[in-house]
């Protein structure tokens, strides 16, 4: 099929089969391998990417479902050579370790933001609840979103 | 953030302060302060690349078929339909690769094991083994092809436990060498005291087998240069040369012909240190001429690499009826799973953990190792010490209650001091804080005060019932004595005042190469920025066995410490030259070489360029550095947990971990590698297994293994006794293992405290607490 949709604020055409999956897409047709594999079954959120601003597991989304849709990958957060807000809060709180978590735990997180700018700690839990963080216990990356939410305005 | 620094409630211990010889902590610009890991900017925008992200030109895509069956022998493997399909480029299976065999946990040359594992085998040993692997240009024809191949397997009778294997006998033939490896009887402490009037006391725990579940999974990409006989190999490990020894001994290569370079590691907890996934790709550059690269997916991360073995011990004692242990007897069966691999030595391995917490004047170890139709059993974060520890803390527990004596009045009783002796090694402990990390945890949790809270709460009845646990462990910082440990390393001065650092170290996501930064910066005096360093590549980085036994810190990290001060050494000597003064009336501080009563100094980066020019010598030391010795370094974990009864679901309320790590280096890392540890051991405690269905299948999916996730982990306190060791780098000890020894006992003793219960199955999945409240309700009084 041709599949027409925007990837990081730029439109793009592409001949894939229908049920070609969006993480297959992302990183083999345009090396955008910021979004992982980490179960391929919607268990890990690895490779979680925002579709239309709703944080979405690109291993169960398939091209079928994709023409017309807006796709944001953590290649397309921040402007080139400078990191987002919330991009910032995760290296500065130290949350970050093996880092193969964080590209999907950003973009969950980012996802929250958008409807709940100034979420309490339980709001985080819950927002992060598909991610897996095998290396952390949460606790710096829960720290780096209230320290986002803050500096994006949405203190509380 | 709660931990604090130096809260330790003891009489600092004569060696303490030791290493803080040549500054107070107070002036210490690095050491303890928090900063992000090397590449955090890297995994924050999708920049950072993993060796499955990576790609070279011509690169072939390789996708492996594992079998269905547990135990079998292929007849066949029928290849034509795949061969067929467009762009495969070929199959490689048990009938056209090599014969040779290989251990997948070697990491010395030399080392004595038994090679029982071909790259693809005729014999099938468990559902995951090894039967294929298809090359192609693109990953989807791999794919298709992988459903196209026919395999012919004559089935055996298969066992994926080993009392089943161990009680029918089946599994004799599943290896040459047989299906059980008996380790030697371990007696330790000389004559058995005098046991009249003892308290004998026997407990049992049987621990299902885990996964890491690392959110990467393996990964290689590999070439080989036709022209000159090259192979290159990238992948996430823990040992650059004990890599190239197994895959250049398996593939007959000259060591210099193979080079292994560690790539971004999306996390290990041991599942990188053993290797199933490169002598594939290895295999298929071999015969393609072509770089490869394979990922494995969750389904074979889980079956086809290494797992934590299952277990079952018995821990038998005499207790005074103080509740001092005058003497303990274990006894240990670890299942190997359908490859021997690391397991003997796993089992062997036990015990030389027995005295790194408690200290008792005499003790039996028997253990024996059992192959099965079950994933292969690996290394695991902590090595056989955690599970040691949950047998020795259930034993405790339960003592405890026999003799009415508080669970940390008895651990105290046991614990060793500063300065003991390690019975098994005959080492001094130095300084364990094991006392320390108990006192300082009841203290800080108000474990007494707990305790009659609870009392109340549970005395209403009703469906949620509380308890409180404590779990101790100590572990090591290295290979010695078991082994010489050294580390090489270079450093290099530039001519703009950078350091480039040359040594082998693996990252593993949890900061190595900044916390080698941080030490290297706070040795010279120099901004961190000035300080380069990479990771394990055998063409470039020296000799060193892995980063693994918890050795990093504690050996490596020392090593960069005195070759940097060789560092200074050399740059004062050289600007001795060039300034000429004599060298003892100068001196190194913030990256300038000065005379000591005053006058102009040359600055590091000037020393190396004068040099450079008037005396055509680059400013260069190198130091090798043999560690000789392994204090104690321990950790106290306390929990308090709420059941409900109905569900059997269980609520970690309260969290706290107390680590007598001798001096943080970065500071919040390091908490984060204890929560992480805590979340991990949570699992472990509570919801993970891998389990077999009838075919034989274990868990294999994250659907079916339970991790617990971001509203699951309890906020963890931590509380880190900072007094300092004598040989670590600015007095640190180790952490990443250890922190999560003691924590699936505190778990457990909590659901076992709240329930009037001895549970010892574990993990205390809902099912097992429901079934066990069925069979006999709540004994809590
Ligand atoms: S890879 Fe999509 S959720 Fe795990
Ligand atoms: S940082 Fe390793 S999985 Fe989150």
């Amino acid at each position: 099929m041709e599949l027409n949709f925007t990837v990081n604020d730029k439109p793009r055409i592409l001949a894939v089969s229908a049920d070609a999956r969006l993480v297959d897409i992302l990183r083999d047709e345009l090396d955008l391998t910021g979004c992982k594999e980490g179960c391929g079954e919607g268990e890990c959120g690895a490779c979680t990417v925002l579709i239309d601003d709703k944080a979405s597991h690109a291993c169960l989304t398939v091209a079928a479902q994709l023409n017309g849709k807006k796709i944001t990958t953590i290649e397309g957060l921040g402007e080139a050579g400078k990191l987002s807000v919330l991009q910032n809060a995760f290296v500065e709180e130290t949350a970050i370790q093996c880092g193969y978590c964080t590209p999907g735990m950003i973009l969950s997180a980012y996802a929250l933001l958008l409807t709940n700018p100034a979420p309490t700690e339980a709001d985080i839990r819950t927002a992060l609840a598909g991610n897996i963080c095998r290396c952390s216990g949460y606790h710096q990356i829960i720290r780096a979103v209230q320290r986002a939410a803050k500096e994006m305005g949405g203190a509380r | 953030m709660t931990q604090n620094t130096g809260t330790c409630t003891i009489a600092l211990h004569v060696y303490s302060m030791h290493v803080l010889h040549t500054k107070g902590v107070n002036v210490l610009q690095y050491i303890g302060t928090s900063l992000p890991i090397h590449d955090s900017v890297g995994k924050a925008t999708g920049g950072a690349k993993y060796a499955g992200d990576m790609t070279v030109p011509g690169m072939l895509h390789l996708a492996l078929l594992t079998s269905e069956i547990p135990h079998g022998i292929v007849r066949a493997v029928n290849c034509e339909k795949a061969l067929a399909v467009p762009e495969v480029v070929d199959v490689l299976h048990c009938f056209n690769t090599t014969q040779r065999r290989f251990n997948r946990y070697r990491n010395i040359h030399g080392q004595k094991l038994s090679n029982q594992e071909r790259v693809f085998d005729d014999k099938i040993r468990l559902v995951g083994d090894r039967i294929a692997c298809v090359i192609a240009e693109t990953p989807q024809a791999a794919q298709l092809a992988l459903s196209l191949i026919e395999v012919d397997i004559d089935p055996l009778p298969f066992a994926t436990d080993a009392k089943t294997a161990l009680e029918s006998g089946i599994l004799a033939d599943i290896h040459p060498e047989g299906d059980v490896y008996p380790v030697k009887e371990m007696i330790m402490g000389g004559e058995v005291p005098d046991l009249s009037g003892t308290v004998i006391t026997q407990t049992g725990c049987r621990l299902e087998r885990h996964n890491h579940v690392t959110m990467e999974t393996q990964a290689c990409l590999a070439d080989y240069d036709r022209c000159t006989g090259q192979v290159s190999v990238f992948s996430p490990n823990q040992s650059v040369h004990g890599l190239r020894t197994v895959l250049a001994d398996l593939f007959e290569i000259p060591y210099h012909k193979l080079r292994v370079v560690k790539t971004t590691m999306g996390g290990s907890f041991g599942s990188k240190q053993e290797w199933m996934c490169e002598p594939v790709a290895v295999a298929a550059a071999l015969h393609t001429g072509r770089p490869v690269r394979l990922s494995f997916t969750r389904e074979q991360a889980m079956l086809s690499t290494i797992t934590r073995c299952a277990m079952d011990g018995t821990v038998s004692s005499h207790a005074a009826k103080d509740g001092k242990i005058l003497s303990i007897d274990l006894d240990v069966t670890v299942d190997a799973g359908a490859y021997l691999s690391n397991s003997q030595d796993y089992a062997a391995v036990i015990c030389s953990k027995l005295f790194r917490f408690y200290t008792f004047p005499h003790a039996r170890y028997n253990a024996r190792a059992v192959c099965t139709n079950s994933p292969v059993s690996g290394a695991f974060r902590g090595w056989g010490t955690p599970e040691l520890f949950m047998m020795l803390e259930h034993h405790f527990n339960t003592l405890a209650k026999d003799l009415h004596l508080d669970p940390t009045d008895i651990r105290l009783k046991n614990a060793a001091l500063p300065g003991d002796i390690d019975v098994k090694t005959g080492q001094t402990l130095g300084e364990i804080r094991a006392g320390a990390c108990i006192e300082l945890g009841r203290e800080k949790f108000d474990w007494f005060g707990k305790k009659e809270a609870i009392k109340t709460f549970n005395v209403r009845g009703g469906r949620f019932r509380r308890g409180i646990g404590v779990g101790c462990g100590g572990h090591g910082n290295s290979y010695f004595p078991r082994r010489e440990d050294f580390v090489g390393v270079e450093m290099r001065m530039a001519e703009d005042g950078c350091v480039l650092v040359n040594m082998t170290v693996h990252d593993h996501g949890c900061g190595t190469l900044v916390a080698m930064r941080m030490i290297i910066a706070e040795t010279l005096e120099l901004p961190i920025e000035q300080i380069s360093l990479g990771e394990g590549d055998t063409d470039k980085t020296p000799l060193d066995v892995g980063c693994f036994a918890s050795r990093t810190t504690y050996v490596t990290g020392r090593a960069a410490m005195d070759c940097a001060n060789k560092l200074k050494d050399e740059l004062i000597a050289r600007a001795s030259l060039l300034l000429n003064i004599p060298a003892g009336q100068l001196e190194a501080a913030n990256g300038v070489v000065s005379p000591r009563n005053g006058g102009n100094g040359l600055s590091f980066g000037e020393i190396a360029a004068k040099s450079m020019h008037t005396e055509q010598r680059e400013v260069f030391v190198s130091h090798q550095y043999i560690s000789k010795s392994n204090p104690g370094v321990t950790g106290a974990h306390f929990a308090q947990v709420e059941v409900d009864t109905y569900t059997g679901m269980v609520e970690i309320q309260q969290y706290l971990a107390v680590q007598d790590i001798g001096r943080v280096i970065n500071r919040e890392i390091t908490a984060a590698q204890v929560q992480g540890a805590v979340a991990i051991g949570a699992g472990c405690a509570l919801t993970e297994a891998m389990m077999p269905d009838k075919s034989g299948k274990f868990t294999a999916s994250l659907k079916d293994y339970h991790l617990r996730n971001c509203p699951e982990v309890p906020t963890v306190q931590i509380e880190f006794i900072e007094d300092g060791s004598i040989d670590g780098p600015y007095g640190a000890k180790s952490i990443g293992e250890l922190a999560i020894v003691p924590v699936v006992p505190a778990i457990v003793g909590a659901v076992n405290d709240a329930l009037g219960a001895n549970l010892n199955h574990l993990p205390l999945t809902p099912d097992r607490i429901v079934a066990h409240l069925a069979n006999g309700g709540i004994a809590w009084n």
